[in-house]
Protein backbone atom coordinates (compact mmCIF):
# COMPACT_ATOMS: atom_id res chain seq x y z
CA UNK A 1 0.00 0.00 0.00
CA UNK A 2 1.48 3.60 -0.89
CA UNK A 3 2.21 6.12 1.71
CA UNK A 4 1.14 9.55 2.10
CA UNK A 5 3.87 12.28 2.73
CA UNK A 6 3.00 15.02 4.18
CA UNK A 7 3.71 18.48 4.74
CA UNK A 8 6.13 19.00 7.88
CA UNK A 9 5.00 21.76 9.08
CA UNK A 10 1.19 20.73 9.25
CA UNK A 11 1.55 17.30 10.45
CA UNK A 12 3.29 16.96 13.86
CA UNK A 13 3.48 13.11 13.49
CA UNK A 14 5.44 13.17 10.25
CA UNK A 15 7.62 15.72 12.06
CA UNK A 16 8.05 13.76 15.00
CA UNK A 17 8.62 10.57 13.02
CA UNK A 18 11.29 12.11 10.55
CA UNK A 19 13.20 13.47 13.38
CA UNK A 20 13.18 10.30 15.34
CA UNK A 21 13.91 8.12 11.69
CA UNK A 22 17.21 10.27 10.51
CA UNK A 23 18.63 10.14 14.82
CA UNK A 24 18.29 6.87 14.96
CA UNK A 25 19.93 5.73 11.17
CA UNK A 26 22.53 8.23 12.44
CA UNK A 27 23.37 6.27 15.14
CA UNK A 28 22.86 2.91 13.56
CA UNK A 29 26.14 0.88 12.59
CA UNK A 30 26.52 0.44 8.91
CA UNK A 31 28.90 -2.63 9.34
CA UNK A 32 31.83 -0.07 7.07
CA UNK A 33 34.24 2.38 8.51
CA UNK A 34 35.45 5.34 6.57
CA UNK A 35 38.70 3.15 6.35
CA UNK A 36 36.69 0.51 4.26
CA UNK A 37 36.30 3.50 1.94
CA UNK A 38 39.41 4.75 1.68
CA UNK A 39 38.77 7.92 3.65
CA UNK A 40 41.48 9.53 5.36
CA UNK A 41 41.50 10.87 9.03
CA UNK A 42 40.49 8.49 11.73
CA UNK A 43 38.89 5.35 10.90
CA UNK A 44 35.25 5.82 12.62
CA UNK A 45 32.09 3.70 12.07
CA UNK A 46 30.22 4.74 8.98
CA UNK A 47 26.00 5.22 10.45
CA UNK A 48 23.65 4.20 7.70
CA UNK A 49 22.44 7.60 7.31
CA UNK A 50 26.13 8.72 7.08
CA UNK A 51 26.26 5.86 3.46
CA UNK A 52 23.99 8.74 2.20
CA UNK A 53 26.28 11.79 2.42
CA UNK A 54 28.65 9.21 0.93
CA UNK A 55 26.53 8.61 -1.90
CA UNK A 56 25.40 12.07 -2.71
CA UNK A 57 28.84 12.94 -3.23
CA UNK A 58 30.28 9.90 -5.20
CA UNK A 59 27.34 9.93 -7.74
CA UNK A 60 28.10 13.83 -7.55
CA UNK A 61 31.26 13.75 -8.51
CA UNK A 62 30.74 11.01 -11.22
CA UNK A 63 30.75 13.00 -14.71
CA UNK A 64 28.37 11.59 -17.66
CA UNK A 65 30.31 11.00 -19.53
CA UNK A 66 33.92 11.74 -17.91
CA UNK A 67 35.39 15.18 -18.17
CA UNK A 68 32.40 16.46 -20.31
CA UNK A 69 32.80 20.20 -20.33
CA UNK A 70 29.33 20.93 -18.62
CA UNK A 71 29.63 19.48 -15.30
CA UNK A 72 26.71 16.65 -15.92
CA UNK A 73 27.35 14.01 -13.47
CA UNK A 74 24.57 11.05 -12.68
CA UNK A 75 22.58 12.94 -10.31
CA UNK A 76 23.16 16.62 -11.33
CA UNK A 77 22.98 19.59 -14.07
CA UNK A 78 21.07 16.85 -16.53
CA UNK A 79 17.85 15.24 -17.43
CA UNK A 80 18.72 12.62 -14.69
CA UNK A 81 18.18 15.15 -11.56
CA UNK A 82 14.80 14.32 -10.59
CA UNK A 83 14.96 10.13 -11.28
CA UNK A 84 17.92 9.74 -9.57
CA UNK A 85 16.88 12.14 -6.25
CA UNK A 86 13.80 10.22 -6.82
CA UNK A 87 14.78 6.83 -6.14
CA UNK A 88 17.54 8.29 -3.20
CA UNK A 89 14.25 9.66 -1.38
CA UNK A 90 12.75 6.11 -1.28
CA UNK A 91 15.69 4.39 -0.18
CA UNK A 92 15.92 6.66 2.71
CA UNK A 93 12.07 6.32 3.07
CA UNK A 94 12.44 2.39 3.16
CA UNK A 95 15.15 3.11 5.98
CA UNK A 96 13.20 4.75 8.06
CA UNK A 97 10.17 2.53 8.43
CA UNK A 98 12.71 -0.02 8.68
CA UNK A 99 13.86 1.63 11.70
CA UNK A 100 10.99 2.78 12.94
CA UNK A 101 9.23 -0.40 12.35
CA UNK A 102 6.87 1.75 10.88
CA UNK A 103 5.64 1.05 7.70
CA UNK A 104 3.17 3.56 6.91
CA UNK A 105 5.85 6.35 7.65
CA UNK A 106 6.05 8.84 4.41
CA UNK A 107 8.96 10.93 4.25
CA UNK A 108 7.48 14.38 4.75
CA UNK A 109 8.21 17.49 2.79
CA UNK A 110 8.89 20.90 3.31
CA UNK A 111 7.07 23.38 1.17
CA UNK A 112 10.25 26.04 1.05
CA UNK A 113 7.67 28.28 -1.23
CA UNK A 114 5.34 28.65 1.16
CA UNK A 115 7.73 30.53 3.53
CA UNK A 116 9.02 32.37 0.38
CA UNK A 117 6.00 34.38 0.06
CA UNK A 118 7.14 36.01 3.65
CA UNK A 119 9.31 38.39 3.67
CA UNK A 120 13.04 37.59 4.11
CA UNK A 121 13.03 38.34 7.65
CA UNK A 122 10.18 36.17 8.45
CA UNK A 123 11.56 33.33 6.08
CA UNK A 124 14.76 32.96 8.62
CA UNK A 125 11.92 32.71 11.66
CA UNK A 126 9.94 30.13 10.01
CA UNK A 127 8.56 27.26 12.84
CA UNK A 128 10.84 25.39 10.52
CA UNK A 129 14.08 26.48 12.28
CA UNK A 130 12.38 26.40 15.90
CA UNK A 131 13.91 24.00 18.36
CA UNK A 132 10.84 22.01 18.00
CA UNK A 133 11.80 21.21 14.13
CA UNK A 134 14.81 21.52 12.32
CA UNK A 135 16.67 24.27 14.86
CA UNK A 136 18.48 27.12 13.64
CA UNK A 137 21.61 28.51 11.96
CA UNK A 138 24.86 28.87 13.12
CA UNK A 139 28.25 26.72 13.57
CA UNK A 140 27.38 24.80 15.34
CA UNK A 141 23.47 25.05 15.06
CA UNK A 142 23.02 25.01 18.84
CA UNK A 143 18.89 24.22 18.96
CA UNK A 144 16.87 21.59 18.55
CA UNK A 145 17.17 18.10 17.71
CA UNK A 146 20.15 18.18 15.46
CA UNK A 147 22.00 20.90 18.25
CA UNK A 148 25.73 20.04 18.01
CA UNK A 149 26.75 19.31 22.50
CA UNK A 150 30.52 18.74 22.76
CA UNK A 151 29.78 16.31 25.39
CA UNK A 152 27.03 14.16 24.15
CA UNK A 153 28.46 12.04 21.44
CA UNK A 154 25.06 11.40 20.66
CA UNK A 155 24.26 14.78 19.63
CA UNK A 156 24.11 15.22 16.10
CA UNK A 157 27.53 15.55 14.25
CA UNK A 158 28.90 15.63 10.81
CA UNK A 159 30.89 12.80 11.07
CA UNK A 160 31.94 12.29 6.91
CA UNK A 161 33.06 16.11 4.79
CA UNK A 162 34.42 16.73 1.60
CA UNK A 163 37.85 19.08 1.08
CA UNK A 164 37.48 21.72 -2.16
CA UNK A 165 38.63 19.26 -4.25
CA UNK A 166 35.82 16.91 -3.53
CA UNK A 167 37.78 14.32 -1.17
CA UNK A 168 36.16 13.05 1.40
CA UNK A 169 38.00 13.08 5.37
CA UNK A 170 36.23 12.00 8.57
CA UNK A 171 35.33 14.97 10.99
CA UNK A 172 33.76 15.56 14.15
CA UNK A 173 31.91 18.36 14.66
CA UNK A 174 28.58 20.07 14.71
CA UNK A 175 26.14 21.24 11.84
CA UNK A 176 26.73 24.48 10.20
CA UNK A 177 23.39 26.28 8.46
CA UNK A 178 23.97 30.27 7.72
CA UNK A 179 20.33 30.72 6.90
CA UNK A 180 19.76 33.88 4.37
CA UNK A 181 23.16 34.43 3.97
CA UNK A 182 24.28 33.22 0.62
CA UNK A 183 21.30 34.40 -1.01
CA UNK A 184 18.55 36.49 0.88
CA UNK A 185 15.34 34.62 0.21
CA UNK A 186 13.80 31.65 -0.95
CA UNK A 187 11.74 30.93 -3.87
CA UNK A 188 7.98 31.76 -3.76
CA UNK A 189 4.80 30.28 -5.42
CA UNK A 190 4.61 32.02 -7.93
CA UNK A 191 8.36 30.67 -9.33
CA UNK A 192 6.79 26.95 -8.46
CA UNK A 193 3.94 27.71 -10.88
CA UNK A 194 6.30 29.03 -13.44
CA UNK A 195 8.20 26.11 -13.12
CA UNK A 196 5.40 24.18 -14.08
CA UNK A 197 4.54 25.89 -17.16
CA UNK A 198 7.35 25.35 -18.89
CA UNK A 199 7.17 21.96 -21.22
CA UNK A 200 9.11 19.71 -22.36
CA UNK A 201 10.44 18.15 -19.06
CA UNK A 202 14.08 18.81 -20.43
CA UNK A 203 15.76 19.85 -24.19
CA UNK A 204 19.33 20.59 -25.77
CA UNK A 205 21.88 20.83 -24.50
CA UNK A 206 20.58 18.89 -21.35
CA UNK A 207 22.87 20.81 -19.14
CA UNK A 208 22.72 23.35 -16.47
CA UNK A 209 22.59 26.20 -19.57
CA UNK A 210 19.61 28.47 -20.10
CA UNK A 211 17.53 26.55 -21.59
CA UNK A 212 13.40 27.00 -21.37
CA UNK A 213 12.50 23.32 -19.92
CA UNK A 214 11.10 21.99 -16.78
CA UNK A 215 14.42 20.26 -15.33
CA UNK A 216 16.46 23.11 -15.76
CA UNK A 217 14.46 25.61 -14.06
CA UNK A 218 13.57 23.15 -10.93
CA UNK A 219 17.10 22.54 -10.49
CA UNK A 220 17.79 26.00 -10.48
CA UNK A 221 19.96 26.68 -13.68
CA UNK A 222 17.61 28.88 -15.18
CA UNK A 223 16.56 31.60 -13.23
CA UNK A 224 13.11 33.79 -14.32
CA UNK A 225 14.73 36.72 -13.02
CA UNK A 226 17.78 37.17 -15.08
CA UNK A 227 19.52 38.95 -12.03
CA UNK A 228 19.12 35.89 -9.98
CA UNK A 229 22.01 33.93 -9.83
CA UNK A 230 20.52 30.64 -7.92
CA UNK A 231 16.72 29.54 -8.52
CA UNK A 232 14.47 27.05 -7.19
CA UNK A 233 16.29 23.52 -5.64
CA UNK A 234 19.46 25.50 -5.95
CA UNK A 235 18.67 28.51 -4.21
CA UNK A 236 17.44 27.02 -1.28
CA UNK A 237 20.75 25.07 -0.67
CA UNK A 238 22.53 28.33 -0.86
CA UNK A 239 20.00 29.99 1.48
CA UNK A 240 20.29 27.45 3.63
CA UNK A 241 24.02 27.51 3.42
CA UNK A 242 26.47 25.32 5.55
CA UNK A 243 26.63 21.91 5.37
CA UNK A 244 24.67 22.85 2.96
CA UNK A 245 26.63 23.88 -0.10
CA UNK A 246 29.22 21.35 -0.37
CA UNK A 247 28.66 18.02 -2.17
CA UNK A 248 27.98 16.39 0.95
CA UNK A 249 24.58 18.00 1.71
CA UNK A 250 22.38 15.23 3.33
CA UNK A 251 24.23 15.65 6.35
CA UNK A 252 21.51 17.95 7.40
CA UNK A 253 18.52 16.16 7.52
CA UNK A 254 17.28 19.35 5.63
CA UNK A 255 18.43 18.16 2.51
CA UNK A 256 15.79 15.43 2.42
CA UNK A 257 12.99 17.56 3.18
CA UNK A 258 13.80 20.37 0.56
CA UNK A 259 14.29 17.23 -2.10
CA UNK A 260 11.06 15.50 -0.98
CA UNK A 261 9.16 19.14 -2.03
CA UNK A 262 11.23 19.29 -5.27
CA UNK A 263 10.30 15.92 -5.95
CA UNK A 264 6.61 16.76 -5.02
CA UNK A 265 6.72 19.44 -8.12
CA UNK A 266 8.16 16.79 -10.15
CA UNK A 267 5.24 14.80 -9.54
CA UNK A 268 2.64 18.11 -10.16
CA UNK A 269 4.78 18.58 -13.22
CA UNK A 270 4.12 14.37 -14.46
CA UNK A 271 0.62 14.35 -13.79
CA UNK A 272 -0.10 17.63 -15.84
CA UNK A 273 2.64 15.95 -18.68
CA UNK A 274 1.17 12.50 -19.39
CA UNK A 275 4.28 11.24 -16.90
CA UNK A 276 6.41 11.80 -20.06
CA UNK A 277 10.70 11.88 -20.04
CA UNK A 278 13.50 12.38 -22.08
CA UNK A 279 15.69 12.04 -23.90
CA UNK A 280 14.94 8.93 -25.13
CA UNK A 281 17.27 5.79 -25.86
CA UNK A 282 18.11 6.79 -29.07
CA UNK A 283 19.94 10.06 -27.55
CA UNK A 284 23.64 9.80 -28.14
CA UNK A 285 26.16 8.43 -26.06
CA UNK A 286 26.77 11.61 -24.56
CA UNK A 287 23.71 11.21 -22.91
CA UNK A 288 24.68 7.93 -21.18
CA UNK A 289 23.66 7.86 -17.93
CA UNK A 290 20.72 10.26 -18.28
CA UNK A 291 18.08 8.45 -21.15
CA UNK A 292 14.75 6.65 -20.21
CA UNK A 293 16.09 3.34 -20.55
CA UNK A 294 19.48 4.10 -18.47
CA UNK A 295 20.13 2.47 -15.36
CA UNK A 296 20.01 5.05 -12.64
CA UNK A 297 22.87 5.40 -10.00
CA UNK A 298 21.70 3.01 -7.04
CA UNK A 299 22.17 0.34 -5.48
CA UNK A 300 18.56 -1.08 -7.01
CA UNK A 301 21.08 -1.62 -10.48
CA UNK A 302 20.19 -2.13 -13.87
CA UNK A 303 16.44 -2.45 -13.23
CA UNK A 304 15.92 1.19 -12.03
CA UNK A 305 15.65 3.63 -14.73
CA UNK A 306 13.94 6.61 -15.41
CA UNK A 307 11.19 5.33 -16.57
CA UNK A 308 10.47 2.66 -13.76
CA UNK A 309 10.40 5.83 -11.26
CA UNK A 310 7.48 8.16 -13.31
CA UNK A 311 4.73 6.38 -11.80
CA UNK A 312 5.37 5.85 -8.05
CA UNK A 313 1.83 5.47 -7.13
CA UNK A 314 2.25 1.98 -6.28
CA UNK A 315 4.97 3.39 -3.19
CA UNK A 316 3.96 6.64 -2.13
CA UNK A 317 1.49 9.55 -2.81
CA UNK A 318 1.71 13.28 -1.83
CA UNK A 319 -1.08 14.38 0.38
CA UNK A 320 -1.31 18.01 -2.07
CA UNK A 321 0.44 19.01 -4.83
CA UNK A 322 1.49 22.50 -5.91
CA UNK B 1 8.43 -0.86 -8.45
CA UNK B 2 7.65 -3.58 -5.47
CA UNK B 3 8.19 -2.74 -2.37
CA UNK B 4 10.71 -6.19 -1.07
CA UNK B 5 12.48 -4.73 -3.94
CA UNK B 6 12.81 -1.57 -2.87
CA UNK B 7 13.13 -2.74 0.86
CA UNK B 8 16.25 -5.31 -0.03
CA UNK B 9 18.21 -2.80 -2.25
CA UNK B 10 17.46 0.21 0.53
CA UNK B 11 19.16 -2.38 3.51
CA UNK B 12 22.19 -0.67 4.72
CA UNK B 13 24.47 -3.84 3.41
CA UNK B 14 23.05 -3.81 0.19
CA UNK B 15 23.79 0.30 0.48
CA UNK B 16 27.18 -0.04 2.22
CA UNK B 17 28.47 -2.30 -1.09
CA UNK B 18 26.99 -1.01 -3.76
CA UNK B 19 29.20 2.35 -2.50
CA UNK B 20 32.43 0.45 -1.89
CA UNK B 21 32.40 -1.00 -5.37
CA UNK B 22 31.87 2.53 -7.19
CA UNK B 23 35.09 3.32 -9.35
CA UNK B 24 37.29 6.38 -7.66
CA UNK B 25 36.12 9.47 -9.34
CA UNK B 26 38.14 11.10 -11.37
CA UNK B 27 38.17 14.31 -12.51
CA UNK B 28 40.73 14.57 -15.10
CA UNK B 29 43.01 16.57 -12.59
CA UNK B 30 47.03 17.09 -12.92
CA UNK B 31 49.23 18.63 -10.36
CA UNK B 32 46.61 21.25 -9.52
CA UNK B 33 45.06 21.80 -12.88
CA UNK B 34 41.66 21.35 -14.15
CA UNK B 35 41.23 20.86 -17.57
CA UNK B 36 38.48 21.25 -19.61
CA UNK B 37 37.49 20.66 -23.16
CA UNK B 38 34.61 22.64 -25.08
CA UNK B 39 33.96 21.36 -28.49
CA UNK B 40 31.28 22.54 -31.26
CA UNK B 41 30.27 22.54 -35.10
CA UNK B 42 30.20 25.39 -37.04
CA UNK B 43 29.71 25.72 -40.68
CA UNK B 44 31.68 22.34 -41.35
CA UNK B 45 34.04 23.37 -39.31
CA UNK B 46 34.95 21.66 -35.91
CA UNK B 47 35.69 23.92 -32.79
CA UNK B 48 37.61 22.85 -29.93
CA UNK B 49 38.94 25.10 -26.63
CA UNK B 50 40.82 23.46 -24.29
CA UNK B 51 40.64 25.21 -20.67
CA UNK B 52 42.80 24.78 -18.14
CA UNK B 53 42.46 26.22 -14.34
CA UNK B 54 45.13 26.19 -12.18
CA UNK B 55 43.97 27.85 -8.55
CA UNK B 56 46.22 29.24 -5.96
CA UNK B 57 44.91 30.74 -2.51
CA UNK B 58 47.62 33.20 -0.21
CA UNK B 59 50.36 31.06 -2.71
CA UNK B 60 49.15 28.01 -2.22
CA UNK B 61 47.84 25.58 -5.28
CA UNK B 62 44.46 23.72 -4.91
CA UNK B 63 43.35 20.80 -6.56
CA UNK B 64 39.76 22.35 -7.42
CA UNK B 65 37.76 20.50 -10.24
CA UNK B 66 36.51 23.49 -12.11
CA UNK B 67 35.34 23.55 -15.28
CA UNK B 68 33.88 26.04 -17.96
CA UNK B 69 30.74 25.28 -20.29
CA UNK B 70 29.91 26.49 -24.16
CA UNK B 71 28.12 29.06 -22.68
CA UNK B 72 30.90 30.52 -20.51
CA UNK B 73 29.55 29.26 -17.06
CA UNK B 74 32.29 28.09 -14.42
CA UNK B 75 31.16 25.43 -12.08
CA UNK B 76 32.71 23.52 -9.21
CA UNK B 77 32.23 19.67 -8.81
CA UNK B 78 32.97 20.49 -5.07
CA UNK B 79 29.94 23.78 -4.70
CA UNK B 80 26.95 21.44 -7.40
CA UNK B 81 24.47 24.57 -6.52
CA UNK B 82 26.60 27.26 -7.74
CA UNK B 83 27.92 28.22 -11.00
CA UNK B 84 29.10 31.58 -12.35
CA UNK B 85 30.52 33.58 -15.08
CA UNK B 86 33.74 34.25 -13.06
CA UNK B 87 36.14 31.56 -11.91
CA UNK B 88 37.34 34.35 -9.28
CA UNK B 89 33.95 34.29 -8.07
CA UNK B 90 33.56 30.69 -8.04
CA UNK B 91 36.93 30.26 -5.36
CA UNK B 92 35.67 33.22 -3.56
CA UNK B 93 32.45 31.15 -3.01
CA UNK B 94 34.51 27.86 -2.41
CA UNK B 95 36.84 29.81 0.49
CA UNK B 96 33.25 30.78 1.64
CA UNK B 97 31.38 27.44 1.99
CA UNK B 98 34.39 25.39 3.52
CA UNK B 99 35.68 27.73 6.16
CA UNK B 100 37.78 24.80 8.09
CA UNK B 101 40.43 24.57 5.03
CA UNK B 102 41.67 28.12 4.29
CA UNK B 103 42.98 29.36 7.74
CA UNK B 104 42.48 32.54 8.74
CA UNK B 105 43.68 34.78 5.54
CA UNK B 106 46.64 37.18 5.91
CA UNK B 107 44.69 40.07 3.94
CA UNK B 108 41.52 40.28 6.80
CA UNK B 109 38.05 39.64 5.25
CA UNK B 110 38.43 36.33 5.34
CA UNK B 111 36.72 32.99 7.16
CA UNK B 112 38.31 31.83 10.27
CA UNK B 113 40.00 28.42 9.56
CA UNK B 114 40.77 25.82 12.51
CA UNK B 115 42.47 23.45 10.51
CA UNK B 116 45.01 25.86 8.89
CA UNK B 117 44.96 24.11 5.32
CA UNK B 118 45.12 20.43 6.43
CA UNK B 119 42.46 19.31 3.62
CA UNK B 120 42.71 22.20 1.29
CA UNK B 121 42.82 19.87 -1.59
CA UNK B 122 46.48 20.40 -2.34
CA UNK B 123 48.79 18.40 -4.54
CA UNK B 124 50.50 15.94 -2.04
CA UNK B 125 53.79 18.03 -2.98
CA UNK B 126 52.18 21.47 -2.58
CA UNK B 127 51.33 20.01 0.52
CA UNK B 128 54.97 19.10 1.83
CA UNK B 129 56.30 22.34 0.44
CA UNK B 130 53.37 24.32 2.41
CA UNK B 131 54.61 22.82 5.79
CA UNK B 132 58.08 23.10 5.17
CA UNK B 133 57.20 26.93 4.36
CA UNK B 134 55.81 26.77 7.78
CA UNK B 135 59.02 25.98 10.27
Amino acid sequence: MAVTRRNILKNATARTQYIAGVKALKQEDSGQTTGNFGIPGPSIMISTYDLFVIWHQRTMMTMTPPNNPSGRNAAHRGPVFHPWHRVMLMILESNLQRVLNDATLGLPYWDWAADGNNTPAKQKKSALWKKTCMGGSGDPVTIGPFAFKASDPASWRVRVEADVAGNLFSANRGLRRTLGAGTPSLPKKVHVDHALDLTPYDKVDWDASETEAFRNRAEGWNPEDPLAQHWMHNRVHVWIGGDMSPGTSPNDPVFFLNHCNVDRIWESWLSQNGRTYVPGNSAGAFLKGHRIDDPIASPLGGTMTPRQVLDVSATYVYDALP
Amino acid sequence: MKSPHLADAASPKKLATYLLKLPKPSMHMHGGKAESVREADYKGHHIAIRTTYQVSVDGRVLNVPLGVDNRGNVHCHSLPNYQFTSAVDMVKQLIASFPGQFGGGKRGGGHGGRHGGMHMGMPNRARRAGRKGRK
